[in-house]
Parts: structure tokens; C-alpha cells; sequence
């Protein structure tokens, strides 16, 4: 078992037996996390996990536990438990009895404010995070107060995690939550989704997407203008919860296609200006996507028959009439037209879409490409689903009719192409314009503000000319000795299985993995980060070290190479990323990591007051040497220690406060004493530290 | 002994480069997947900036407003979705090509990463990854492309270098390990070990060892030297997280490809030492065959996955002459830096019998070698005599570089052979009369009383310092 299972098992081991509000067992656990933050990922995944499995009534005392870690220990486990708050919380929330539900409101209130004594003066979590509950809480009191059941049946049924951006009002589809997230054995996802294809596979060009006409109903202009940077914000929360589901259900075949879209759409976002009525569009459905909501449809309330809840009518594309997802065309199709035929004119806005479930961007691209209001299933809607919010996901009064077999199947490639190529020409392309000549399509470019060369589809059929068609090159990796993981992962397209001839089989939509996944780049170095919260945090401290490492004294101080590190300190050395967060409490207190530390390893990093960098040591008089210190990848003095705004020799400091019986600060001969000085040849850890 | 810092510090200059034509730039574009090749000799520099679009060189992606120059270098820059991109200065030779193979080594980096999501998952080690093939088949340039592509997928792969033909982020003749967490350098090969002041591109930290031999088949320390390398790697991957889960990327010289007779000694060394999980096998349908019949039947728990990958059609071969000017520049940088970071070496004298030299025995020019005991048995690996020769300073050591062990002279042969190195010096000058040395090294401070290896290769390397 790795180290970061065993802790995480000790952990949940502790966690089952806290089944009242007890102090001393809720600081207990609090240290675990504490004394093992380099597994907080794992003691957080733990932690969600308890709180949403465990009974009702032993949920609250769980939520203390994250309550007092996130105040007591804070980073990291504020931005593990943070990324799914929203779930954790309104998960319990709505399995409460009123009372401890008060309770819940109670922690919520302390989690929008400072800890108390402390000096951070930022909120506990982070606004947007605690803002989403907040929002839900005031749609599930207003439902609440309209009749719902006090204490709905066990399933789980969060309310949307509403969008901070995007007007409610203005949305003509009611929020959708469940589906989208649905565990991997839920039956809705399972059948309508289409077999992943391998890539490159595409419908035959004599059935090109239909046109769509711009057709009623039409919705008035919104109000209130797309905010086009909470857009995105929404957008790569969504890639990211999409990604950390696909890392959970590896083998579930719709994600990466839904992955591969929503990269695509993150990129015209990033690059280019939509009229309005698209990014309603596009914002729609971020939003119909959002709510990370558990599987299960929930009880429907009073008007439905109960019956109705099981079907799965809001599949997209039920089983039986799904056309073979891959018609067994032996041409490739030319890209260049299916792109010219997949960039109708936009219709203003599609059908209302059928409620319970959200349609996945594929299923929205295809309305548009082949004819919303042929497809669009006349759905009786209650009045009582009409306000944007509602605890429950909407059933459905009628089954959905079948997906009329002429539309196109999905496959990721044509997904990305349609939607590429819808938004490539906003406002451009009259309705049915011919395939040939092929239109150019200006991809996205990211990261340069120049112009990007105009590439025509002949980039596209450049990859695909390396795309080989499975229908003539039938199973290339049957026939080879690696083949025994195939099974689940061999449909999953994101699966390259370690074999010479799935290695040959081209996959450039993987390629995005490598750039969409981080899509903020940095201009100086060309290191990628995500476009989440914490990737710009990561990136702002990357961006301090270049402007750190850029001394323009450097050449005079006469920087030479350093010894190599010996085997021992090799094996025991552990890379810093100047972007990760440690790296700044590091350099931020030198105490933190004293205790393990003899005194004239010790250093601070050169202070920029400059009374002080020109103080010398207040006990001997000496002035300090600035070195530059690879792990703290900055210039340091060592020896230092800063007192009470003083900053002295560790040994002098060491050696006057002992004669002077004050406390020094403690270095005890360290728990992790691997790394004491005298294991170095030479002359000790300073081999590394210039 | 005199320590004279500052003195004769001065690099002997290469031709210059040549900076009238860097002035003038032109804009090529690529389409996507499509790659711009070219050669610049060590006398020239061709400066290359990414005006639109997304690029890479081997993996590493190009940021969009930092010109690159480049400098004895064959390489090229790919783009995945097309690029324009802005050069100054004249090739050797250059073209744009769309055959390439870049698709193959992505999808054995995703393969490799559906190793280490799995790692992520059980805690079982991460990928170890062997790549072999001929010369200038392109595996330095595989293990580069593999290894950027890891560190921009968040991962930490440790790269391991076992070919002593070209050294990374050392000189040639050592060994290399060393983890990767940020970004390769694109100018600079690998990019640097650590210096004393701050780096552009963060530094890597390599634990290194001194083979001081050309070839693989040379020496009787080549497997010692592995069977260390691969105790240091694993018990390194024991407790760092992240490059256990990224697992490790070893790259080899042609040689160990040739395999005389089907017998290829080394690559079963490497691979049982290391416990090699991956082995991509470049270029050579032979040398895939043997290989994948040798290691594919294993039984489950030592199976080796054996993934053929095609040479890319971009490889050069590297002609002697490049080589040895490649070896002289690797040499210059470790005391001198590269590029725009300059870094300033000491100069100090020694006298002769503060130095335990211990030259390492050359098979190939050493008539006794065919008298040394063979070294088939991997417990034994040759006896304390056979492997240095202990050697006064003489003229013979002038201009050479000798790497400082970690082990005390005193050491039994063997602890000196296993023990990693903290550096090298060079042997600027020699004064038989004096009984005195002038040695550069790259910081301050006295001779090492340690035990210094001298080899024959790199080979000498006259006028380092004027
Ligand atoms: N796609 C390419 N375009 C241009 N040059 C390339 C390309 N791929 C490799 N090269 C160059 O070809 C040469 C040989 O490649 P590389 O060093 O990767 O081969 P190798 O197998 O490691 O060689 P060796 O056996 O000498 O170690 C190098 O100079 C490399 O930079
Ligand atoms: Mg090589
Ligand atoms: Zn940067
Ligand atoms: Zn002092």
C-alpha cells in the first residue's frame, strides 16, 4: 500500500467511529491531517467520502471535522475540500432534519469570514465557493417553503449549482442537474451514450448534418448581457470536474468526448468575440452542466406519478434508435466538408430543451445541425418546473420520443468540428453553402497576439490523411502479444494501450491534453497552467520567481557551478516547483522548516528593507553574504535568523541565547535527521547551497 | 599551495557568431503537424521566435514572445495545430517536413501516462522505460520529447543517461540521473545543473558518475557503474511520491544496440537492474525482433512491454567531427556556462602530489587489458587492480579533466568506481620542473584530497582556458 493509502485508510478508521459531536476525537483526526498535509488530497477525498456515506445523523459531527481542519490546518485542504464543497455540502444539506440543517447554516456563516484570530484576513473558502451554497440554500428554502417534503427521501438531489454570472431569469431552459454526473453504472448514461469511435471515424459525406433554419421559437434578446470571464471561469470548473470524473470512471466512454467539446469551446472563448445570442448559448449550457449533482433521479414531487421518475426519458439518444454510431464507411470522410456543412447560420436559439436531463453540448450541436425543431421531443413541462430552480430535477411527464434516426451520430471529432466550425465564421455563412470551396477555418490560436497564419481545413485533413480508418485496417490490436488490457479501457479514446500498433494509431485529439488542459501560458517560459483557481495562483507565483531570478546584479556577483550533490543528498533531495504553494511558505518563514535544521543551515531570504540589508549581525558585527539558495530558488543569507525584527548569525544568536538561558529557537536533533550536515562529504549541505 | 583566483579566466572564444545576419528575419509558417529542421554549426546561431500559433522543440513548447537561439544544433521545431514562426540568421541546412513521427511518441507518452495514473491508483511503481536503438536513431530526442511531455503533464520523471557519447546536464563520459519537475531547457540541451545564482530556466539536480570511457563495451565499469545508478534511482523512487508514480526514462548509446552475436549483455543488464517495465525499441526491425522474443515471453511480474517506434525522418547522423565539437561544448559550459549565462570558473595551482589520480584502464588502447580477468560475472566485477591505475601527474595529464569523487584516495578501487562525483576540474596547465599544476575548477576553494578519475574519454581538450 502506498504511504498516501495507509494514511488515508488510518484516517477513514478514525473517521468511523466519530459519531457525535466529540471534541477530543475531532481534534484527534485534525492532527492527522495536520501532521500528513502531503497527503491531503487523499485524507480530503476521505473525508467526502465519510460525509456522503456515512448516516444522516453522523454527517454533521464529519462536517465539524472539516470545519476544524480547513480553520486549524487551512492550505491545503481549503482548496481539496473547496473544489467540492458545493456537493459535499448541499449533499448532507438536504438529507437534514431542520435543526442540524440551522447547524450547517451556522458553519457555512463562519466559512464566508476570516478564522478568527488569525492573520489572514481572507475568508475561510473562497466566495465563489461559499456564494454557489449560498445561492442553492436560498432557491432550497424558497422551494421548502412552497410545499416541498422537509426532509426529502434519501436520494440525493442538490439543486444546480447555480452560475455567479449568468442571470437565472434570462435562461428559457430550466436548470438540469441530474445525469451529468451520474455514477458510471447509471443506466441513462450507460445506453445513450454512442460507442466511443476511435478517432478519425466519421458519417458518410452523403449525409451531412442537416441544415438547420432559423426557426421559432425565438427567444427575446436577454437583459443582461454574458459575462464573458465568468464564463470561462464557469467553463474550466466544468473541465475540471469533468476531468476529476473521468479520473474517477476512467472507463466511462462519454467523458472524453465531452472533455474534447469542452476544450474546444474553451479555446473559442479564449480567442475569439461571439455575438451575443452565442454566448447564450454556449453559457446555457455550461450551466446545464454545472451542478455536480449525485445520479439518482430524486422522488418526483406531488404532480408526477411516481412511475415516471425511472424512465430514462431524458436520454438523449435511447438505445434502440440510436443509428450505428460508426456506419461502416470504408472513405474517410473529407472534413473540409462536413465543416462546411456544419456551419449553418446560427439559429437564434434552439427549442427548449427537454428537461431532466442536460444535453450534453454534443446533443445541443447536433440540434443545431440538424434541424432543432424536428428533434426536439415535445415535452410537457409543469408550471411548477418553470422557475429556473428546483431542488428536484424535473421529471418528465411522457417518455421522450426516439431521437430521429437522421440525426448524425456523435462521435468527438465531428462534435469538435461542428462546434469549431460553428463558431469559426460567427455571423458569416449563409445557410446552405456549398461544400466546395472549402472555407477556411481559423483555428484558435492561443497564447499570441499576433494573427495566426490562416490554416486552412487542409490542417485538418493533414491529420486525418494520418488517420487510419479502422474499416480498412480491421483490429490491428488483436493480433498483438500486449493485448490483455484491452477490455474496458480499449474504447475509451483516451486509452493508448502500450502496444507498437495502437502506438501508430494517430489520436490527435489527445493532443489537447497537452494544451487546452492548461491553457494559460507563460509568456516568458512557455510553461502551461490551468485556467482554475489554483493554476492562476500557481502561475502568479511562477511569474514572481521569473521576476526574481532576473537580478540584473547577477553577472557581477560571479556565479560559477556548484559541486553535484552527493548520492545520499541525491536520494534524499526533493525537486521544488517554484509555483507550488509550499515553496512560498518556505520562503515565508524560515521557521517553519527550522526544527530541522542546525543552526548555520539556516537562512532567510535576503530582506528588501534596506535598513536591513545593510544591518549587520548585531552580535558580531559582521555583515551578510547573500548566496543563492537553490531550494529556496532565491537569494538567502544563511546562518540567519530574524528576532524580533532583528536578523543575527543562527549561531550567534544560538550561542548568546543559551549563555543567556533564553529559549533558542528549537533545533532538536530532528525527526527527519537524514539531512544532517555532517552525512555531507565536504563541507556539508552548503554544497548545494552554492 | 596558491590560490590565484581570477587569473587567465578567460574562455578561448569561438568564432564569433555571426551577428549581421541574425539582424535580418524571415517568417516561416507550418502547418500543423509539420516540422521546421534545421542544422546551425557551432560557428553560427539561428535565432528562432514563435510569432503565432503553438510549437515545440523536442517537446517543449515554445513561449510565445522569448527568442530562442540556437547554436550547434540539429533539431526542429514541430507545431500540433500550425504555426508561424519568425528566424534570423542562416541554417546549415534547413526544410519543413510533415512526415514525422510526433504522433507515435505522443501516444507513447499518453500510453505512459495511463501507466502512471495506474500508479497513482495501486501505489505500484510508475513506468520504467528503456530506450534503445542505433546511433542517430533518435532516442535522445525521444527521451527529450517523452520527458517534456511528462513535466507538462504535471508528472516528475527521472531521466536517466547511460550513453557517455553525449552527456546530460554534465560532460561527456559521466553518467547522469536527475529528476525532472520543470521545464527542459530548449537552448540548452538539458538545461544546467545548479550554479550559484539564479537560473532563467530552473535548474536540475543530477547525481552523476564518472565512466570516463567512448563506448559501453569498453570497460569493466560500465555494469558496476549501472548496477549503482540503478540502486540510487530505485531507492530514490522509494520515498519521492511524485517520480515513483512518474516513473524513470533511461536513454543508452547505440552501442549496447549492436548486439554481437544476438547478445545484447547490456541491455539484459539495464533492464534487470533497473527492472525495466517499457522498452521502446528505435529504428531497428532486427534489433526489435530479438528483443521483443527475448523480453515480451517473460512471465507476468518481470514482463517487459517491447513497443516498436520509427525513426523520425529528421534524424542526422552526427559525423565524428560534430561530435567532438558537441563533447568540447558541454565541456566549455560546465565551467563557463552557456549562452548569455556566463559563469566565472577559478583558476588555482596544485602541487603535484596533492592530486590521487586514478586513471581509468582503456581496454581499448591498454595492451595488458587482455590479461585482466573478463567480467561476464555481474557479482564480480573485476578486482581492485584492474580497474585504475594510479598515476602521478606528469605533462600526459595536461589539458584533461579529471572528476573529483566523493570517495577518499584511500578507498578500495571498487568504493571509488561506486562513488557519484561532485564535480570536475581541468588541467589547464602542467609544470614538470615546479612539480606543479594549474588547474580550473568551476568554484574556489582547495584540491580535493579525494580520489580524481581520470579517463580517456572525452578526450583531451587543449586551450580551454588562454
Ligand atoms: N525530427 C528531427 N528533426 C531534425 N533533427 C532531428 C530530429 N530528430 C532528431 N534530430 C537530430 O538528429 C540527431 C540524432 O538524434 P538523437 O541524438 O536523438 O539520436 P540518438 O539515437 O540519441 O543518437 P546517439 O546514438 O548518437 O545517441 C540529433 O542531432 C538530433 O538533434
Ligand atoms: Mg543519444
Ligand atoms: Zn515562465
Ligand atoms: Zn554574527
Amino acid at each position: 500500500m502506498s504511504q498516501s493509502a495507509e494514511v488515508a485508510a488510518d484516517f477513514k478508521d478514525a473517521l468511523q467511529d466519530l459519531k457525535q459531536n466529540s471534541r477530543p476525537e475531532i481534534s484527534n483526526l485534525t492532527l492527522i491531517a495536520k501532521e500528513n498535509t502531503e497527503y491531503a488530497q487523499a485524507i480530503s477525498r476521505e473525508l467526502e467520502n465519510h460525509i456522503r456515506t456515512t448516516r444522516p445523523e453522523w454527517k454533521l459531527p464529519a462536517l465539524y471535522v472539516l470545519d476544524s481542519i480547513v480553520k486549524n490546518v487551512g492550505t491545503p485542504y481549503t482548496v481539496y475540500l473547496g473544489r467540492d464543497l458545493y456537493r459535499t455540502f448541499m449533499n448532507a444539506y438536504t438529507l437534514m432534519d431542520p435543526g442540524t440543517r440551522k447547524a450547517m447554516e451556522g458553519l457555512l456563516k463562519t466559512w464566508k469570514q476570516p478564522v478568527p484570530e488569525s492573520m489572514d484576513t481572507r475568508p475561510v473558502f473562497s466566495p465563489e465557493v461559499t456564494q454557489d451554497i449560498e445561492n442553492a440554500l436560498i432557491k432550497f428554502r424558497t422551494i421548502a417553503n412552497q410545499g416541498m417534503p422537509q426532509k426529502p427521501p434519501m436520494q440525493h438531489n442538490i439543486p444546480g449549482r447555480p452560475m455567479p454570472n449568468v442571470p437565472w431569469r434570462s435562461t428559457p431552459t430550466p436548470p438540469q442537474n441530474a445525469g451529468r454526473y451520474a455514477a458510471a453504472n447509471d443506466p441513462r448514461i450507460r445506453q445513450p451514450v454512442p460507442q466511443a469511435a476511435p478517432y478519425g471515424q466519421y458519417p458518410p459525406s452523403s449525409t451531412p448534418p442537416v441544415q438547420s433554419q432559423p426557426h421559432a421559437p425565438f427567444y427575446p434578446p436577454q437583459p443582461k448581457p454574458i459575462d464573458v470571464e465568468g464564463l470561462k471561469t464557469s467553463l474550466s470548473a466544468v473541465i475540471t470536474s469533468t476531468q476529476k470524473e473521468w479520473a474517477h470512471t476512467p472507463g466511462d466512454q462519454a467523458l472524453p468526448n465531452k472533455l474534447n467539446a469542452l476544450f474546444g469551446l474553451q479555446q473559442i472563448l479564449n480567442t475569439q468575440t461571439l455575438p451575443p445570442d452565442q454566448l447564450q448559448q454556449v453559457a446555457k449550457q455550461i450551466q446545464n452542466m454545472s451542478p455536480p449533482a449525485p445520479p439518482a433521479p430524486p422522488a418526483p414531487p406531488a404532480p408526477f406519478p411516481p412511475s415516471t421518475t425511472v424512465l430514462p426519458v431524458s436520454a438523449p439518444f435511447p438505445p434502440s434508435s440510436v443509428p450505428p454510431p460508426f456506419p461502416n464507411s470504408s472513405t474517410p470522410v473529407d472534413l473540409a466538408q462536413l465543416f462546411a456543412h456544419a456551419r449553418p447560420p446560427v439559429p437564434p436559439v434552439p427549442t427548449p430543451t427537454p428537461p431532466s436531463i442536460p444535453p450534453s453540448l454534443a446533443e445541443m450541436l447536433q440540434r443545431f445541425s440538424s434541424g432543432a425543431s424536428s428533434s426536439a421531443p415535445p415535452v410537457s413541462v409543469s408550471p411548477f418546473y418553470s422557475p429556473p430552480f428546483s431542488a428536484a430535477p424535473p421529471p418528465v411527464s411522457v417518455p421522450a420520443p426516439p431521437t430521429p434516426v437522421a440525426a448524425p451520430p456523435i462521435n468527438p471529432a465531428a462534435d469538435l468540428a461542428r462546434i469549431l466550425g460553428q463558431f469559426s465564421k460567427p455571423a458569416a455563412a449563409p445557410p446552405a453553402m456549398p461544400p466546395q470551396p472549402a472555407p477556411l477555418v481559423h483555428l484558435p490560436f492561443q497564447g499570441s497576439s499576433t494573427p495566426a497564419p490562416a490554416i486552412d481545413t487542409q490542417w485538418l485533413s493533414n491529420l486525418l490523411k494520418t488517420v487510419p480508418s479502422v474499416a480498412t485496417q480491421p483490429t490491428p490490436i488483436s493480433s498483438q502479444p500486449m493485448s490483455r488490457q484491452v477490455s474496458a479501457n480499449a474504447n475509451n479514446p483516451n486509452y493508448v494501450e502500450l502496444t507498437t500498433a495502437s502506438i501508430k494509431q494517430p489520436r490527435p485529439h489527445l493532443i489537447s491534453k497537452l494544451y487546452d488542459a492548461y491553457p494559460n501560458i507563460c509568456a516568458t517560459c512557455g510553461r502551461r497552467f490551468e485556467s482554475t483557481q489554483e493554476g492562476r495562483e500557481r502561475k502568479a507565483r511562477h511569474m514572481d520567481w521569473h521576476f526574481k531570478v532576473k537580478d540584473p546584479d547577477v553577472a557581477k556577483r560571479g556565479i560559477h557551478r556548484s559541486w553535484y550533490i552527493s548520492e545520499k543528498e541525491w536520494i534524499e533531495y526533493r525537486e521544488v516547483d517554484e509555483a507550488s504553494p509550499e515553496q512560498v511558505a518556505k520562503a515565508a518563514s524560515g521557521i517553519a522548516t527550522a526544527p530541522k535544521k542546525v543552526a548555520k543551515d539556516k537562512y532567510i531570504h535576503v530582506p528588501t528593507d534596506t535598513a536591513l540589508v545593510n544591518a549587520p549581525c548585531p552580535i558580531c558585527q559582521e555583515k551578510f553574504e547573500p548566496q543563492w539558495h537553490v531550494e529556496a530558488n532565491d537569494f538567502v543569507w544563511m546562518d540567519a535568523v530574524k528576532i524580533n525584527s532583528k536578523i543575527y548569525h543562527a549561531t550567534c544568536w544560538e550561542e548568546y541565547s543559551r549563555g543567556s538561558s533564553l529559549a533558542a529557537p528549537s533545533t532538536p536533533d530532528s525527526v527527519l535527521g537524514k539531512r544532517k550536515a555532517e552525512d555531507n562529504p565536504g563541507s556539508g549541505k552548503k554544497v548545494r547551497a552554492y | 599551495m596558491v590560490s590565484l583566483p581570477g587569473l587567465h579566466l578567460t574562455a578561448t572564444a569561438l568564432e564569433p557568431a555571426n551577428p549581421a545576419e541574425t539582424t535580418q528575419t524571415r517568417s516561416q509558417d507550418l502547418l500543423p503537424c509539420s516540422e521546421y529542421r534545421f542544422e546551425v554549426p557551432f560557428t553560427r546561431s539561428l535565432t528562432i521566435r514563435l510569432l503565432s500559433g503553438t510549437a515545440e522543440f523536442f517537446g517543449t513548447e515554445l513561449a510565445p514572445s522569448s527568442t530562442y537561439a540556437f547554436t550547434g544544433t540539429k533539431g526542429a521545431v514541430y507545431t500540433w495545430r500550425g504555426c508561424r514562426l519568425e528566424i534570423g540568421g542562416l541554417a546549415e541546412s534547413e526544410y519543413t517536413s510533415e512526415e514525422t513521427q510526433m504522433s507515435s511518441y505522443a501516444n507513447a507518452h499518453f500510453a505512459l501516462e495511463g501507466l502512471r495514473d495506474r500508479s497513482m491508483q495501486t501505489g505500484e511503481p510508475g513506468p520504467r522505460v528503456l530506450v534503445v536503438g542505433p546511433e542517430n536513431a533518435g532516442k535522445t530526442s525521444v527521451v527529450r520529447i517523452l520527458t517534456a511531455y511528462a513535466v507538462k503533464s504535471g508528472r516528475q520523471p527521472v531521466v536517466v543517461n547511460l550513453d557517455p557519447r553525449q552527456g546530460m546536464l554534465s560532460v561527456p563520459g559521466s553518467f547522469t540521473a536527475a529528476a525532472f519537475s520543470s521545464i527542459v531547457d530548449v537552448e540548452d540541451g538539458w538545461g544546467s545543473s545548479p550554479i550559484s545564482g539564479p537560473s532563467p530556466i530552473p535548474v536540475k539536480m543530477p547525481l552523476v558518475y564518472h565512466y570516463g570511457l567512448a563506448s559501453a563495451e569498453d570497460g569493466a565499469t560500465f555494469k558496476p557503474l549501472v548496477t549503482r545508478m540503478a540502486l540510487a534511482v530505485t531507492s530514490r523512487l522509494e520515498e519521492d511520491v511524485p517520480s515513483r508514480q512518474a516513473g524513470f526514462i533511461i536513454d543508452t548509446p547505440g552501442s549496447v544496440s549492436q548486439g554481437k552475436g544476438g547478445d545484447y549483455d547490456h541491455i539484459d543488464h539495464i533492464i534487470s537492474e533497473f527492472s525495466v517495465s517499457v522498452l521502446f525499441v528505435l529504428g531497428s526491425e532486427r534489433l526489435y525482433s530479438d528483443l521483443s522474443r527475448k523480453y515480451s515471453s517473460r512471465s507476468h511480474d518481470e514482463a517487459v512491454a517491447v513497443i516498436r517506434l520509427d525513426k523520425s525522418g529528421g534524424c542526422v547522423d552526427r559525423d565524428e567531427a560534430y561530435m567532438k565539437q558537441l563533447r568540447q561544448a558541454q565541456i566549455r559550459a560546465y565551467f563557463f556556462g552557456h549562452g548569455d549565462h556566463t559563469l566565472a570558473p577559478h583558476s588555482h595551482m596544485a602541487d603535484y602530489d596533492e592530486l590521487n589520480i586514478f586513471r581509468v584502464f582503456d581496454p581499448a588502447s591498454d595492451p595488458n587489458a587482455a590479461f585482466r580477468p573478463g567480467n561476464d560475472d555481474d557479482d564480480i566485477f573485476g578486482t581492485s587492480t584492474t580497474i585504475y591505475e594510479k598515476v602521478k601527474p606528469s605533462t600526459m595529464i595536461q589539458n584533461s579533466l579529471l572528476a573529483i569523487t566523493m570517495a577518499s584516495a584511500n578507498e578500495p578501487q571498487e568504493v571509488i568506481r561506486d562513488t557519484s562525483i561532485q564535480g570536475y576540474i581541468y588541467v589547464a596547465d602542467v609544470d614538470d620542473v615546479k612539480k606543479k599544476v594549474r588547474l580550473l575548477s568551476p568554484q574556489p576553494g582547495q584540491t580535493p584530497s579525494n580520489a580524481l578519475i581520470l579517463g580517456s574519454f572525452p578526450e583531451d581538450l587543449p586551450g580551454l582556458v588562454s
